[in-house]
């Protein structure tokens, strides 16, 4: 279905209880503003080169309205690659969009570093990983605290194949995600892991699925947020096994860190499993800092601004922990590092 | 007389409105390895963390001084950073913070003049070595993870570099073997030289290797008998039902 056909979708749905469409549409929902082109640029010695925009009626009304806005279209073909690519994506104007598709043949480590002060900018990032293909991907929303921010991904796993996914999301003032994984071949495994900081009023939703479509897969999610001032982080998780996926393995926890009264925090993760022979694991947690963590951290010295600081930025670090590709976690560190350490400077 | 580092008079201490400590004193001076022994819910623990400034404990009568200056308005990393130490007998784990950083953090806060860049490196290498301690420890997170005797290691570790003029050891024995046991107690005779020393313990195992001065039998939030390191090895031998009936 194309954008103008869909209704405004209802709140009673879980991807949308949080977030609703009208907040986090540009403007009016029945409207689709001219959208600038997002920039994307690489370092890449395999090019970024433009795609023909999709066609294809979409299941949401995010991706939707992401296809009738317009906006880049590029597209970049990875074998084994020797150095990580870095993409950076630049947005600006007062609405801005773009899209991206991967096409992984090889091992490939890849960042995508999505910067600017737009009003609004929408991103939609879609991925292949083929048989036997192995891709690291770290995203890093550094985005002005004035702008909202909409995010679309959706990978496919295909047999043998792996995807390492991080999530920093330190920017924007309002964001949405909506980040989907189907493991499509036997074999495939993903780990994810989402890091979110959130301060004053920021609004972070995040909502990850994973579908395992067949048996002898892998999946694992963790996802940590630390919330300070009145920000409000919602972390929603849908993971499905389908009828016959048997043998696979998936584990979800959230984690969320409360630093005031005000922070809010969900986490909710779903299961739906049809198969029997399988694991299945989930976890949630929201909690101020411990006590206990605090008074060790004292009796050696370390005053409680600065003990409570060790925690929130450990805490932060460890939802890397799951990630096994070096390259992708020195990075993901070093940027949460550069983000605390500009944050301390504030 | 030698200095004295740590008086605890007549102490009275509850917890949510429970007494546990019920008129305990203790003093202790520079040099002197003092042993406290007594069942669980003696109150051993709960003398380590009130002196250490836990603030679920509430201290309802008596004084503590720290080398002669009252620690009531001292916060607990005021109280490290005038030279006092706890080895926690469960310490906690911190996620994603590595030992090494949290050492440096640490060492940095505590010490007048820390040693920095590999001033610091070196003088850690020397205290792992004491203890025998592989180096990928430092890229660990914080007791997490770590098995029984791991963490008491890190405790000891801590000790060593923070040099704290009083170091209260919570069952520091615990979870030991005794390999890791003969380590430690190195450990802490190195610090115990040059500082005041309380160890809290069930067993005379760790006082085989570390020679207290003086050690206290401890029952219902009392110290009830003082004695040398004799003491010890009759309590292990008679537990301590003949001292409720003598006292």
């Amino acid at each position: 279905m194309m954008y103008h056909q869909m209704p405004i979708p209802s709140r009673s749905e879980h991807l949308w209880r949080y977030t609703p469409w009208p907040r986090i549409h540009p403007s009016k929902p029945d409207s689709v503003p001219v959208a600038d082109e997002v920039i994307f640029t690489s370092n890449s010695r395999q090019e970024l080169t433009e795609a023909p925009h999709s066609q294809k009626p979409q299941g949401d009304i995010a991706r939707a309205f992401l296809q009738a806005a317009g906006g880049s279209s590029s597209q970049i073909l990875l074998h084994d690659e020797t150095e990580a690519v870095h993409i950076n994506a630049r947005a600006s104007g007062h609405v801005a969009v773009g899209h991206l598709h991967l096409e992984v043949k090889g091992s490939a480590v890849v960042f995508l570093h999505i910067s600017g002060e737009p009003e609004w900018v929408g991103l939609h990032i879609t991925g292949t990983v083929h048989p036997n293909a192995h891709l690291a991907f770290g995203f890093i929303n550094e985005l002005d605290s004035n702008t909202k921010f909409l995010r679309c991904e959706d990978w496919g796993l295909e047999r043998d194949s792996s995807l390492e996914h991080a999530t920093l999301s330190v920017g924007g003032f309002r964001c949405k995600s909506d980040l989907r994984t189907s493991l499509n071949g036997t074999g495939s495994s993903v780990r994810q892991s989402v890091t979110v900081n959130a301060d004053g009023t920021r609004h972070d939703d995040e909502h990850v699925e994973i579908h395992h479509h067949h048996g002898h897969t892998q999946s694992d999610l963790v996802m940590n947020s630390a919330c300070d001032g009145s920000s409000h982080f919602i972390g929603t998780g849908l993971l499905t096994i389908a009828e016959g996926a048997n043998k696979s393995n998936a584990s979800q926890v959230f984690r969320n860190l409360l630093l005031s009264q005000k922070a809010r925090a969900e986490a909710i993760p779903e299961l739906e499993v049809l198969a029997d022979d399988v694991s299945a694991a989930h976890g949630a947690a929201s909690a101020p800092v411990d006590d206990n963590q605090m008074h060790y951290l004292m009796s050696r010295g370390l005053d409680p601004q600065e003990a409570q600081s060790v925690i929130v930025n450990g805490f932060l670090y460890d939802a890397f922990s799951n990630l096994t590709n070096k390259e992708l976690l020195e990075e993901m560190r070093t940027r949460l590092t550069v983000h605390l350490e500009c944050e301390l400077k504030r | 007389m030698a200095d004295e580092i740590l008086r605890v008079e007549d102490l009275h201490v509850s917890v949510e409105g429970t007494p546990i400590l019920k008129g305990l004193s203790l003093t202790i001076h520079r040099g002197e390895i003092h042993a406290i022994m007594g069942r669980n819910g003696a109150g051993k623990s709960t003398l380590a963390n009130v002196v250490m400034g836990h603030p679920a404990y509430e201290i309802t009568s008596g004084n503590i001084f720290f080398k002669g200056e009252p620690l009531e308005d001292l916060e607990v990393f005021q109280r490290a950073r005038a030279g006092m130490f706890l080895s926690f007998q469960y310490p906690a784990a911190i996620p994603g913070v590595q030992v090494g950083t949290f050492l440096k953090k640490s060492v940095a806060s505590v010490r007048d003049d820390p040693p920095k860049g590999r001033a610091f490196r070196k003088e850690l290498t020397a205290a792992m070595d004491k203890l025998s301690m592989d180096k990928s420890f430092l890229s660990r997170y914080v007791n997490d993870g770590f098995s029984g005797g791991e963490k008491k290691r890190l405790e000891i570790l801590q000790m060593l570099l923070l040099q704290p003029h009083l170091a209260l050891l919570d069952e520091t024995d615990s979870g030991l073997d005794i390999d890791a046991l003969r380590i430690v107690a190195q450990g802490i005779n190195e610090v115990a030289a040059d500082s005041a020393c309380l160890i809290i313990t069930h067993y005379q195992r760790l006082l085989d290797l570390v020679k207290p001065h003086y050690v206290h039998a401890m029952i219902d939030g009392a110290i009830i008998r003082t004695g040398g390191p004799e003491l010890a090895l009759e309590l292990e031998d008679r537990g301590y039902d003949w001292l409720e009936v003598t006292a």
